[in-house]
This record gives structure tokens, C-alpha cells and sequence, in this order.
């Protein structure tokens, strides 16, 4: 009965392993990007919020899909030649960035009040609240919405293929357009999917619980 | 002609189109949307259900949807049913896929909902003679609702978004009349970028009725 | 109309009431007094069957609530359904009001007829109206609960009881939770119930109260009914120590325990 997925299966698993590289790149990236740009949210003038905002509120607003495929014609379109890995993972990237932004803004705005004018009354100066009372605690608000984004991010590696790159998802479609085996193919391949995300699912949960109570 | 002019006199021809595929977008939405609902509410009793074996089932569900691509579901439906001898349009399929993917989302924020009612409310409404069915109807479920229209409304404008996905299985919507028509011509970013602002329209006003329900609302809590 | 028997209940491994036996006859008003902790408030839900009870019986109007016996003479509880039945007789109010906060005043109390009697709307509306004037809020029938003071939204509490009509009406403590100025608002319209001739089972703080709208008090302290008897006698001149210490409380001997 699962023939057709065993015989297939280390073709799968190459995919697989393309969506794990894809994954871990676009996830650190984009959280990188969210971070840098979400804090400078919070410490900026009134220009950087609006920038920051403006961004955030587009990319929120359009279809990932979209922004992939914005991505994959954007580079040919400037002038530069990009294999549809780096089209569509910046793309993601950039949009990964949007939430992970928000994130961390809102993060580092529900740090309470009190805690920064506490903060101040014993003479600390801003870099010092920075870096001694705001960004700890913000970074354990953040954490459980940043691993469920993460975990929105793997999923949606799948998108990819889509646009034309090679991925889990894509091999899969192949496989079954090739051998009409719908079930087996898929359902395997939501149980290597599951297989990814499911430990991630769990660790953000247990964060979210873990984090809850030391507030 | 400049730049400005040929992108103009392009978008204008295919505006029709683009509005076209618009609205086949809004009917994936709004059908997705009330299946996904529909769902929901029915799983809800069976997630919260005390007996393990109809319990189990419902949460592995839940999690099983939670970890697995949307996309994946999609693809799934589309080239499995026929193979069972259904042949549901693309749009069904699409439609399906999407709310079998959000209803597991839901029935989590109905859940966090409902649990944040007070046990007083279930004995105010006993007290009045109410059975259980009366109760969750017009007492409970309602506001459960009320309580988390934030994250519900958020999560019926992802709902909106994903409708993208349904290109990939040909449905003629929005996304699709891009790709369609980056075949015919040259302009490729501008008819995207088109696409992106019908997005932005779309999923504002809906941020925006939602945060006006969302006032509305805080007056009674 | 009420005979309660030895009635006994327990929550888990606490025994809570070690047998309760009073009675309350048609239009009395009773009065249950006791320190916290005593079972008296599980006396009330045990009469709308809120609570089911392990042992002993009650009665409402000759028949036994809350279990049937079946044909080997077993207890066997009743229903869900059977509870809701008589709770529509046995009206209760809550300490902690427990309005819907989702609608308004009118449809509060619109609720029960609409809802569980199945009434015409319009009709349940007049009702309704009817009931928020006699408790003195007609004009405030659109108001939502959180718009409205404690004492407000108790007395929308009562007429929505009141509104299914019942033949017992139960009072949990009603003003424990409400600010003094707003407690006699409330006691007014549970007397004026009572000038009326509701019969009524009404566990309160209000000793003064008590004495003065009560045909029979009674005092339970760990589990059973310690005294009982006319307010002139339970509350003027109480013969238990236990009730002597309750009672000096209230007297002004703030510091008893």
C-alpha cells in the first residue's frame, strides 16, 4: 500500500532536505531583519516609525504568494540574474521581516512602565534601561509569537513551489502527477512536514507556559 | 511612449480582468470564511468534550493542521478525490482545503474564549431553567465570540490571504489572472505590484471593520 | 411547599451539610444565617438542584427533587433536563449578580420567558418592562450591565429570576458584594417581594434586615441547623453560644472572629 511512497522516498527526502536549508535561511534572516528593523522602531524618531509601520502594514497586508512572485520577476526586471532560490527567499525574507518587526516592536512596548521608571529613579541612563531591563524582558515576551512565526515561515517554504522552485512540496507534486499515488505521496509528505514542525509546535507551547509564569 | 504612459495604458486593459479575478477571490474568501466558522463551532464541542475518544481524534486534528502546509491539504484534495470518484471543481477544492486548514485555528481561539468564561455565567443562565443547548446559544457562544473578535477577525483576514494559494490548483483568482497574464507581457513587477494594492485594499478594510467591531464591542465588557 | 430532611452533602471528602431538616411553608420568608464555611449557601443550591446532594430528601409541593427511584428502589439522579424543569419553579439570585454582559437590561430579563418558555417576543418584552418598573430600572432597559452600578444590576438580576415566574425565589447573599449605599436599594425591593407574599429563602449578612422581613430564621453553623425559630426570639434572644458569638459581631464587637 505505501509502495509508491517507499520507492519514492529518497527523492522526498532530498526535498526535504532543501526545505530545511530554506527554512533555516530565511527564518534566521528574516529574524534578523525583524529584529534590527523592530527595534529601530522603538528607539527611532517619528520618520523610522512611519517607515517602520508602512512596511509593516504592506508586507502584512499581500499574500506571501504575492510577494514571492513580486520577487521572482522583481530581479529579472532590475537587470540581474537570480536563480528563483534567491528571489524567492529574499522575498520571504523581506516578508518574514514584516512580522518579526511587529513582534519585537510590540515586545519591547508591553515591557510595563513601571519598570522603566523604576529603572530611571535608581539613575540609569537610557542605554542602560536598553540593555538592563527593556530588551530582557521584551526578548522574553517575544519569544513563544517568534517561534510560531517561525513555524509559519517553514510551512510556508512550501509556497515555493509555486513560483517554480524546488522543494518537499514541489517533489511531491511531481511524484504524484507522475504516478497518481494522491494519498500515500502527500500524506507522507504532511508526516515529514509534521515531523518538522510538530517539536517546534511543542517548544513554542512550552515556552508561552514557561514564560507566562515567571511573569 | 514613456514608462508611465505604456504601464498606464496596460493596467487599464487589464483592469477588467484583474477585477474579474478580484471577485473570484472575495467568493473563495467569503465561502472559505463561513465553512471555516461552521467547522469551528462544531468542533469545539468535541475538543472540549471530557470523553477521550472523541477528544483525542479532534486535537490530533488540530495538530495535524497546525504543522502541515496549507498548500499540501490542497494538493491533496484536488488529486485525491478523484481518484475516489469525486470530481469537485477546483473552487470546492480550494474552498474545502482552506477550511478544513483554518477551522483546526479556530476552534483553538473559540477554545481560549470560552475558557475564559466564568463557571457564573453557565449557573446564572441553569438558574433562569436553561438546558445546555440554550445555554451555549444564547449565552455562552455569544460571547465567546465578542470576547476574541480580535483574534478571530485576524484570523479570517489570513483566511483572505491564503485565498492565493488556490492558484496553484488553477482557480481563476486574483493571483492566477497575474500569472496568466505575465505570459502576454512584457510588464511583469507593474502587474504584480497591481495586484498587491487590490490585496492592501482588501485585507485594510477588512482591518478596519474589524477594529470598529472591536470598539463596538468593548462597550459591553 | 418546601420540606428538606436530613440533607446531607459533600464536596469530595469534606462533608459540607450533616443533615439539614427545616421546612418552608407557602409566602413565609426564611432566613439563613451562618458564618462562612457553615453549608449555608450550599443549602440554596442544593434547592434548585445547582448542587445534587448525597443523602436525605427534599421536597417542593410533595415531590421529591433532584433523584427519581427506580423499580429496585435505588436513587437514581434525575436528568439534566428534569433539574432545568424545576429551576424555571425555584428562581435563584446570585452574590456576584451574574448578568449577561453581551445584552442589555431588558433582554436580560426578556431571557427566560423568551428563551426557556418559548414566549412571543412581544409579550416577554411587556413582562419584561414590567418587571424592570416594578424594580424601579424601566428607564434603564437599554443600558448594558457594565454601564450600571452593583445595586443596578441586582435588582436587573431579580426581575430576570422574576420574570419566569417562579413559586420559590432563593437569595445567595445578594448584597455581600455591593457597596453599602447600594445595599438598600436592593433590600427594598427583596421586601417589598416579600410584603407581596413570594415565598423566599434568603441567606444574608444583613442582621437587622433579617429581623425585620423573616416569619423564621435559621442558623447553621458546621454542617446543621443550630437554632431555629421567629426572628424575635433567634435573633433578640439566642440560646446557642455559637449563635451568641455570631450575633455580637453584628452588635458591634467588630474584632470577633
Amino acid at each position: 500500500m505505501l509502495n509508491t511512497l517507499l520507492a519514492n522516498l529518497p527523492y522526498l527526502l532530498k526535498g526535504a532536505v532543501v526545505t530545511l536549508w530554506l527554512s533555516l535561511i530565511v527564518v534566521t534572516f528574516g529574524t534578523l531583519l525583524g529584529v534590527i528593523v523592530g527595534l529601530c522602531a522603538n528607539v527611532g524618531g517619528r520618520l523610522v516609525q512611519a517607515l517602520v509601520t508602512t512596511y509593516v502594514f504592506v508586507l502584512r497586508g499581500i499574500p506571501v504568494l504575492v510577494v514571492m512572485l513580486l520577487g521572482y520577476y522583481a530581479f529579472p526586471a532590475l537587470g540581474f540574474r537570480a536563480n528563483a532560490y534567491l528571489a524567492v527567499g529574499v522575498a520571504q525574507v523581506i516578508y518574514i521581516g514584516a512580522f518579526v518587526a511587529e513582534i519585537v516592536r510590540s515586545a519591547v512596548l508591553s515591557v510595563p512602565a513601571g519598570q522603566i521608571a523604576a529603572a530611571k529613579s535608581l539613575g540609569m541612563l537610557r542605554i542602560g534601561i536598553l540593555r538592563h531591563v527593556v530588551l530582557p524582558q521584551a526578548a522574553r515576551i517575544a519569544v513563544p509569537p517568534l517561534l510560531n512565526n517561525s513555524l509559519t515561515a517553514i510551512k510556508q517554504t512550501s509556497y515555493v513551489s509555486v513560483v517554480g522552485a524546488w522543494e518537499l512540496t514541489y517533489a511531491a507534486r511531481e511524484i504524484v502527477e507522475r504516478t497518481l499515488a494522491a494519498f500515500q505521496i502527500f500524506l507522507g509528505v504532511m508526516a515529514i512536514y509534521f515531523l518538522i514542525c510538530y517539536p517546534l509546535s511543542l517548544l513554542a507551547r512550552w515556552c508561552e507556559k514557561r514564560l507566562l509564569v515567571a511573569h | 511612449m514613456d514608462y508611465a504612459a505604456q504601464t498606464a495604458i496596460l493596467l487599464k486593459g487589464l483592469f477588467p480582468k484583474l477585477l474579474e479575478g478580484f471577485t473570484v477571490t472575495l467568493r473563495v474568501g467569503l465561502v472559505s470564511m463561513a465553512l471555516a466558522l461552521v467547522l469551528s463551532v462544531l468542533l469545539l464541542g468535541p475538543r472540549l468534550s471530557k470523553n477521550r475518544l472523541i477528544r483525542l481524534p479532534t486535537e490530533a486534528y488540530i495538530e495535524l493542521m497546525r504543522n502541515t502546509p496549507l498548500l499540501l491539504q490542497i494538493y491533496m484534495i484536488y488529486f485525491g478525490l478523484p481518484l475516489l470518484g469525486f470530481f469537485p471543481s477546483e473552487f470546492v477544492c480550494g474552498v474545502v482545503g482552506i477550511a478544513l486548514q483554518h477551522a483546526a485555528f479556530l476552534v483553538e481561539i473559540l477554545r481560549g474564549g470560552i475558557e475564559s468564561i466564568s463557571q457564573r455565567q453557565w449557573e446564572a443562565a441553569r438558574a433562569i431553567g436553561m438546558r445546555r443547548l440554550a445555554a451555549v446559544r444564547y449565552v455562552i457562544l455569544p460571547q465567546t465570540f465578542l470576547r476574541v473578535l480580535g483574534p478571530l477577525g485576524n484570523q479570517l483576514i489570513i483566511i483572505v490571504k491564503d485565498t492565493s494559494l488556490v492558484s496553484a490548483i488553477g482557480v481563476m483568482e486574483l493571483t492566477m489572472v497575474g500569472k496568466v497574464s505575465i505570459e502576454r507581457s512584457a510588464v511583469s513587477i507593474e502587474i504584480f505590484a497591481a495586484i498587491a494594492v487590490f490585496y492592501l485594499v482588501l485585507t485594510s478594510v477588512l482591518g478596519g471593520a474589524l477594529r470598529i467591531a472591536e470598539r463596538h464591542t468593548a462597550a459591553r465588557f | 411547599m418546601i420540606e428538606v430532611k436530613e440533607l446531607k452533602k459533600s464536596f469530595g471528602a469534606l462533608e459540607v451539610l450533616k443533615g439539614v431538616t427545616f421546612g418552608v411553608d407557602k409566602g413565609e420568608v426564611v432566613v439563613v444565617l451562618g458564618p462562612s464555611g457553615s453549608g449555608k449557601s450550599t443549602v440554596l443550591r442544593c434547592l434548585n438542584l445547582l448542587e445534587d446532594y448525597e443523602g436525605g430528601e427534599i421536597r417542593i409541593d410533595g415531590a421529591v427533587i433532584g433523584y427519581r427511584t427506580n423499580a429496585n428502589g435505588q436513587r437514581v439522579a434525575c436528568h439534566e433536563a428534569e433539574k432545568a424543569k424545576l429551576r424555571e419553579q425555584v428562581g435563584m439570585v446570585f452574590q456576584s449578580f451574574n448578568l449577561f454582559p453581551h445584552r442589555t437590561a431588558l433582554d436580560n430579563v426578556m431571557m427566560g420567558p423568551l428563551r426557556v418558555r418559548g414566549a412571543a417576543r412581544k409579550e416577554a418584552r411587556t413582562l419584561a418592562l414590567e418587571l424592570l418598573g416594578k424594580v424601579g430600572l424601566a428607564d434603564k432597559a437599554d443600558e448594558y450591565p457594565i454601564r450600571l452600578s452593583g445595586g443596578q444590576q441586582q435588582r436587573v438580576a431579580i426581575a430576570r429570576s422574576l420574570a419566569m415566574q417562579p413559586k420559590v425565589m432563593l437569595f445567595d447573599e445578594v448584597t455581600s458584594a455591593l457597596d453599602p449605599e447600594l445595599v438598600g436599594e436592593v433590600l427594598r425591593v427583596i421586601r417589598q417581594l416579600a410584603q407581596e407574599g413570594m415565598t423566599m429563602v434568603i441567606v444574608t449578612h444583613e442582621i437587622p434586615f433579617a429581623r425585620d422581613v423573616s416569619d423564621r430564621v435559621l442558623f447553621v453553623d458546621g454542617g446543621v441547623i443550630v437554632e431555629q425559630g421567629p426572628p424575635s426570639k433567634v435573633i433578640a434572644d439566642p440560646s446557642s453560644d455559637r449563635l451568641k458569638l455570631f450575633l455580637r459581631r453584628y452588635q458591634g464587637d467588630y474584632l470577633v472572629a
